[in-house]
C-alpha cells in the first residue's frame, strides 16, 4: 500500500511513480490517482516537461510488463493513471494557451494606439503647422521688406518641427505599412536606417498578396528591433533582410556580418531585443531561431505560420 | 447560479481528506454521464480547491452536486473555509501571483478547466468557491 502523497516529496520522480502506478494496478484506488496527480504536479513545477512524463511512464510500465504480463485491463487502467498524470499538464496548457491569446491582444491594442498618435502627429499635427505657414506668410506680406528675414529663422524653425513630426510619426507606425504591405514597408525602413547609421541595408523578397495585419505589423516590428540591435551592438558592415511567404507559413531573416556574440543558453536569459521579438511570435505561435557565434555574425530567422493556408 | 442540489459534503483537512472528495467528486461525475477524461478534470479541480483549504485554511468543507443548466446538466463543486480570505482576489486571479509560479495552477487553472466558476473570499472570514462543468 502506498503511504499516500508524503513519500510524494522525497523520492525522484520516477522511483515513486512507478510505486504509485503499480499500487493502482493492484488495488484502482483513488488515493493511487490522488498521489500520481501531485507527484505529476510538483513534477511540473520542478520544470519537468510531458514528454519526460510519457518516458517515465512507459518506462515504469514496462518495467511492471517484464516482473508479470499486463492484461489489456490492467494496460487500460494504466491508461487512466498516466490521463491523471497528465492533468497539471493539461491545466498548464490551458493557461498558456490564454496567455497567449492575452499577448496578442495587447499587442493590436498597443498598435491600434500607436496607429492613432501616428495619425495624430501626421495629419492633425502636420495641417496645423501648414496653417501656421499660411498665417505667417500672410503676416510677413504686409510688412516692410527689412523686417521680413526674421520670419526666415522662425519658418525654418517650423520646417524642422514638421520633419521631425512626420519621422515620428513614422517610426510610431508607418502608413506604407498600412497602404502597400510589409515589403515596401521593410524597404523604406532598410533606407532610413541605412541613412541614419551608415550600415548597408537590403531587402530580399517577393511578396504575391498581402500577409495578415497581425502578421506584418509582428514581422516589421522585429526587423526593426533587429535593425536596432545590429546598429547597437552588431559593428556591421552590411545586414540583408530576407522576406519568403508559402501558403502555410512566413519566414523572415535578417543576417549581419557583425561580430556576433555568445548564444544564451535559455531563451529568457537573452536581452531585452530578442525577448520581445520572442515574445511577438508566441503571440502568433512563430518561432525564432538565432544563429550566431563571436566573429561570425547573426542570423535571425523568424517563422510565422499563416492560418488557413 | 442555477441551483445546486448537494449529494455529498466532505470535510477536508488532510490529504486523506482531499482523496475522499476526489472519490466523491468522480462516483457523482461518473453517475452524470461524463467522459473518463472529463470526470479527470473534476477531480483535478476538487484536489487544487481542497489542497487550498488545506493549505491555507487548515479545514473547510468541499460539497459536491448537480446542478440543471438550460440544456444540460452540470456537476458543481464548491468548496468553502472560514480560513483567513483572500485580500488580493483580483491578483490571485491573475497568473504570475500565483504561489503555482506561474505555471497556470491553483484556481485560474480551476477557473480553465471548469466551465463555470465563482469566488467569494472576506479577509478574515473565509472563502468560498465553486465551480461548475456542464454535460454537453
Amino acid at each position: 500500500m502506498s503511504n499516500g502523497v508524503n513519500d510524494v516529496n522525497t523520492k525522484p520522480l520516477n522511483e515513486c511513480y512507478a510505486e504509485i502506478l503499480s499500487d493502482y494496478l493492484e488495488h484502482g484506488n483513488e488515493t493511487a490517482l490522488a498521489s500520481g496527480y501531485e507527484a505529476a504536479r510538483r513534477a511540473l513545477l520542478d520544470g519537468c516537461g510531458v514528454i519526460e512524463l510519457a518516458v517515465i511512464h512507459h518506462e515504469a510500465l514496462r518495467r511492471l510488463n517484464a516482473k508479470q504480463q499486463l492484461t489489456n485491463e490492467l494496460l487500460e487502467k494504466a491508461g487512466d493513471f498516466f490521463s491523471e498524470c497528465l492533468s497539471p499538464f493539461e491545466m498548464s496548457h490551458r493557461g498558456a494557451q490564454e496567455g497567449t491569446r492575452a499577448l496578442r491582444h495587447l499587442n493590436e491594442v498597443l498598435e491600434a494606439e500607436l496607429k492613432r498618435i501616428a495619425h495624430a502627429l501626421h495629419d492633425e499635427a502636420g495641417q496645423l503647422l501648414a496653417s501656421v505657414h499660411i498665417a505667417i506668410a500672410e503676416v510677413v506680406e504686409n510688412l516692410p521688406p527689412h523686417t521680413r528675414d526674421r520670419f526666415d529663422g522662425i519658418e525654418r524653425l517650423l520646417r524642422q518641427i514638421e520633419f521631425e513630426l512626420r519621422g515620428l510619426s513614422h517610426e510610431l507606425r508607418p502608413t506604407v505599412l498600412d497602404n502597400l504591405g510589409l515589403l515596401p514597408a521593410l524597404e523604406f525602413l532598410a533606407e532610413k536606417v541605412a541613412k541614419r547609421t551608415g550600415i548597408s541595408v537590403s531587402v530580399e523578397g517577393k511578396t504575391q498578396q498581402r500577409l495578415p495585419p497581425a502578421v506584418e505589423t509582428a514581422l516589421y516590428r522585429i526587423v526593426q528591433e533587429a535593425l536596432n540591435n545590429v546598429a547597437k551592438h552588431a559593428r556591421a558592415a552590411s545586414v540583408k533582410i530576407r522576406l519568403a511567404s508559402a501558403a502555410q507559413k512566413v519566414t523572415c531573416t535578417v543576417q549581419d556580418d557583425g561580430i556576433g556574440f555568445v548564444p544564451q543558453g535559455e531563451p529568457g536569459s537573452e536581452g531585452l531585443g530578442l525577448m520581445g521579438i520572442r515574445e511577438r511570435l508566441s503571440a502568433l505561435e512563430g518561432t525564432l531561431r538565432v544563429d550566431t557565434k563571436p566573429g561570425h555574425g547573426t542570423v535571425i530567422v523568424a517563422e510565422i505560420p499563416l492560418k488557413g493556408g | 447560479m442555477s441551483k445546486i442540489k448537494v449529494e455529498a459534503c466532505v470535510s477536508v483537512a488532510s490529504d486523506t481528506d482531499i482523496v475522499n472528495a476526489r472519490r466523491q467528486g468522480r462516483a457523482l461525475a461518473d453517475h452524470i454521464g461524463f467522459s473518463s477524461s472529463e470526470a479527470t478534470l473534476i477531480a483535478t479541480a476538487i484536489s487544487e480547491l481542497a489542497r487550498n483549504i488545506v493549505h491555507y485554511a487548515r479545514d473547510g468543507e468541499i460539497l459536491v452536486g448537480m446542478v440543471n443548466g438550460d440544456s444540460c446538466p452540470g456537476i458543481s463543486i464548491t468548496a468553502r473555509d472560514s480560513g483567513p480570505g483572500i485580500p488580493e482576489l483580483k491578483r490571485v486571479m491573475l497568473e504570475g501571483f500565483s504561489t503555482s509560479g506561474g505555471m497556470g495552477l491553483g484556481l485560474p487553472g480551476v477557473r480553465r478547466i471548469m466551465d463555470e466558476f465563482n469566488i467569494e473570499s472576506q479577509v478574515g472570514k473565509g472563502t468560498t468557491v465553486t465551480a461548475i462543468k456542464w454535460k454537453r
